[in-house]
């Protein structure tokens, strides 16, 4: 009797958390306390970042293999909220309260604007670039690139069909620089500008009228699907989302899809991806490559938008020149890197506003980031 | 008139289950690929490298073998004698072969061992080919020769494509089309296209990854060259419209004022002004949201729920007087 009760209890410890645990899974832990911390003290991305490091403590816990609760178990809860992840299933979803919520006027009204978002997209090939060189194979390297885009879903959706094996730390990269965008692109907005090009104002946008913002998602689907048509499940879920908006016979699906269906996707694509970080799979040298890639791509993102501006600047008309100070909005972290130009502009002149020409680029540089998704994937898969 | 009716339901039926008996026919089954000399390939339950063959159902419905006999020695088939054959067990429902899916057989003379172990080894015949005969033990649904160095060879040996032993080559002859195969293809397709990936193709052609950044970033350039240019021209389009629009409204207004200057060349009288000052004081009026106007003495309420509402869940504590 005594010795049932004693196997029993030796059994029950064998299950728990204590008898699993490993030094990776604590410091796991720690790095999702951290970015709790982060999202409620400094309000960093708090939507995003509260989800992911809850999941990292989530997938973290350790326990016996078999018992069917891991992310990576077959038959589990976190496994079948996993799918949607895996599958490249939640990124068109969220793409699609994306496109319900953003008003592309400011891109409409002045549409040279539309090629800073383009040229942005250079960190995602540098990085692919560097990550070749690191001894990446081109698809990790691709997958890799992508953060580059500051898009988190467009990540997660590449890296889901690229490298699976490293999704966890790709889409914590990228969150983790979206939310970092206001510390990264400063110094570098400042170190390739002057001060009279930093003053520069920008022509007020024009009125744009009903018939252009509807007719606008219709064109651009059909335009830039044609030519990247791997790009279709975001550009489409983007533009249809932008067309249920802005058709105005749609409130309620636009309402739904930029309230409660972009909220309830976010949550699991938060949690999920959080959980995927475990500690076997997560901490390794790759990791790390990915974390510094990440950075050196949006260095290179932010550089490349305002260089471009510069260059672009050459041949416009005075009055018609552009503040390079929204050369960084070319990555599509909206509306993050528009807030930042706004505030960078407003230091050297308290009365020039850039957040409305920055939203420009700024939703160009989601238009960007999908279609070089779509670009790498017909390479790469 | 009932009579004929009765007929054609019972023909009807005849046909039906015809059908279905064909479309569970054994004779859609081949033998597609044998493996002797097993070192270091497919393994079964037990851990072991044996020899193995495989069966494919060339059907697209699904068939059973249960029932079905495997040998390497077909003596007795004209008598029907089965007895020193491997019958296949009929109660394992995995014996069912789905549509153009394949079984595989291990040659380990372990009958005991489970359904898919036989009770011969091809290594301890002098026979080199495998049967497979049908449940009546008198059928010959399909017999595999192979070579007789094949149990030498670490290498298997089956069709070229699934299923079929002879083709007709160029010359109206007809060809054996079977070989030493170069992958081992158990339980799937011989017909394997093993090439470098599209991912490798390209680490070849561009290792450095600049290709691809030039390649891909023209074409982000020329998909949001081309929406700049749609938006342009849509621009110039409406603010062309919007123009004409201005302008012919700016007419219309210009005849009404010519109108109303020639009545009012003496200046608007006193009751025009009032007039005006009236219906510019409607005019402002409307503009502000329209009241309920009934006024109520209406206790808030607002509602609780009891997994909020402390005073609901909490136990009170007694006061003494």
């Amino acid at each position: 009797m005594k010795e049932f009760f004693i196997e029993g209890l030796k059994q029950f410890f064998d299950y728990s958390g204590f008898a699993n645990c490993e030094l990776g899974n604590l410091i796991m832990i720690v790095v999702g306390l951290i970015f709790i911390t982060l999202a409620i003290v400094k309000e960093y991305e708090p939507m995003l970042l509260i989800p992911i490091g809850f999941g990292i403590i989530l997938g973290n816990i350790p326990f016996t293999d078999g018992l069917q609760v891991g992310v990576y178990e077959n038959g589990s809860v976190l496994n079948y909220l996993y799918f949607g992840v895996l599958k490249g299933v939640y990124p068109p979803l969220i793409f699609l309260g994306i496109g319900a919520m953003t008003d592309f006027s400011a891109l409409i009204s002045n549409p040279k604007l539309i090629l800073i978002g383009a040229a942005a997209q250079g960190g995602i090939f540098a990085a692919y670039a560097a990550a070749l060189a690191l001894g990446f194979t081109p698809m990790e390297a691709g997958a890799i690139g992508i953060i580059g885009g500051a898009d988190g879903p467009t990540a997660i959706f590449i890296s889901s069909k690229l490298a699976p094996s490293l999704m966890g730390a790709i889409a914590i990269s990228a969150y983790s620089y979206m939310a970092l965008v206001p510390v990264i692109q400063p110094p570098i907005m400042r170190l390739l500008t002057t001060k009279k090009e930093r003053l520069i104002r920008m022509r007020p946008p024009r009125a744009v009228s009903h018939r252009e913002k509807v007719m606008f998602p219709l064109l651009c689907i059909l335009l830039t699907a044609f030519l990247v048509p791997t790009g279709l499940p975001l550009l489409g879920m983007l533009f249809f989302g932008n067309l249920l908006k802005e058709s105005s016979v749609t409130k309620r699906l636009a309402n739904t899809a930029s309230n409660a269906l972009i909220d309830i996707v976010t949550i699991l694509i938060g949690l999920t991806v959080g959980c995927s970080t475990q500690a076997s799979t997560f901490l390794k040298v790759e990791s790390i490559l990915i974390f510094v890639l990440g950075a050196f791509s949006f260095v290179i993102a932010t550089t490349c938008g305002v260089l471009f501006v510069k260059i672009f600047n050459l041949f416009l008309k005075e009055g018609n020149k552009i503040n390079p100070l929204i050369g960084n909005s070319g990555v599509s972290a909206v509306p993050d890197s528009a807030r930042v130009s706004n505030v960078e502009g407003l230091k050297y002149d308290k009365t020039n506003y850039l957040l409305m020409h920055a939203m420009g680029p700024n939703v160009a540089g989601v238009i960007g980031s999908a279609v070089a998704a779509g670009i790498l994937l017909s390479f790469l898969y | 008139m009932n009579n004929i009716k009765h007929k054609l339901l019972t023909l009807c039926v005849v046909l039906l289950a015809g059908t279905t008996l064909f479309g569970q026919q054994v004779s859609d089954l081949r033998i597609n690929e044998l493996l002797i000399k097993n070192d270091s390939n497919y393994v079964d339950e037990y851990g072991r490298h044996v020899p193995w063959v495989e069966i494919f159902n060339t059907a697209y419905n699904s068939v059973n073998i249960a029932g079905c006999f495997l040998t390497d020695d077909t003596t007795g088939l004209a008598a029907g004698d089965y007895s020193n054959w491997y019958r296949i067990p009929s109660t394992d429902p995995t014996t069912l072969i789905p549509q153009r899916s394949m079984l595989v057989f291990y040659l380990d003379n372990s009958p005991l061992y489970g359904t898919y172990h036989t009770n011969f080894d091809p290594n301890q015949s002098s026979n080199h080919y495998i049967a497979l005969i049908s449940s009546n033990g008198k059928t010959l649904i399909d017999i595999f020769h192979y070579p007789a160095n094949l149990a030498n060879v670490p290498q298997s040996f089956g069709c070229i494509d699934d299923g079929i032993s002879t083709i007709v080559d160029e010359n109206g002859k007809t060809v054996s089309n079977m070989a030493i195969l170069d992958y081992f293809t158990p339980g799937s397709t011989n017909k394997v296209h093993v090439g470098a990936t599209k991912s490798e193709h390209l680490q070849k052609s561009d290792p450095h990854g600049i290709g691809l950044a030039v390649i891909s970033i023209s074409v982000v350039f020329a998909a949001l060259i081309m929406i700049f240019i749609m938006l342009k021209i849509f621009g110039l389009v409406s603010t062309r419209k919007d123009r004409k629009a201005s302008q012919a409204q700016a007419a219309t207004a210009a005849t009404a004022d010519t109108t109303q200057a020639t009545a009012a060349k003496d200046g608007p009288t006193g009751e025009e002004i009032a007039a005006i000052a009236m219906a510019l004081h409607c005019f402002m009026n409307s503009q502000h949201d329209e009241e309920s106007e009934v006024i109520t003495i209406d206790m808030p309420s607002k509602h609780y729920s009891p997994w909020s509402q402390k005073n609901l869940v909490m136990k009170k504590v007694t006061r003494r007087r």
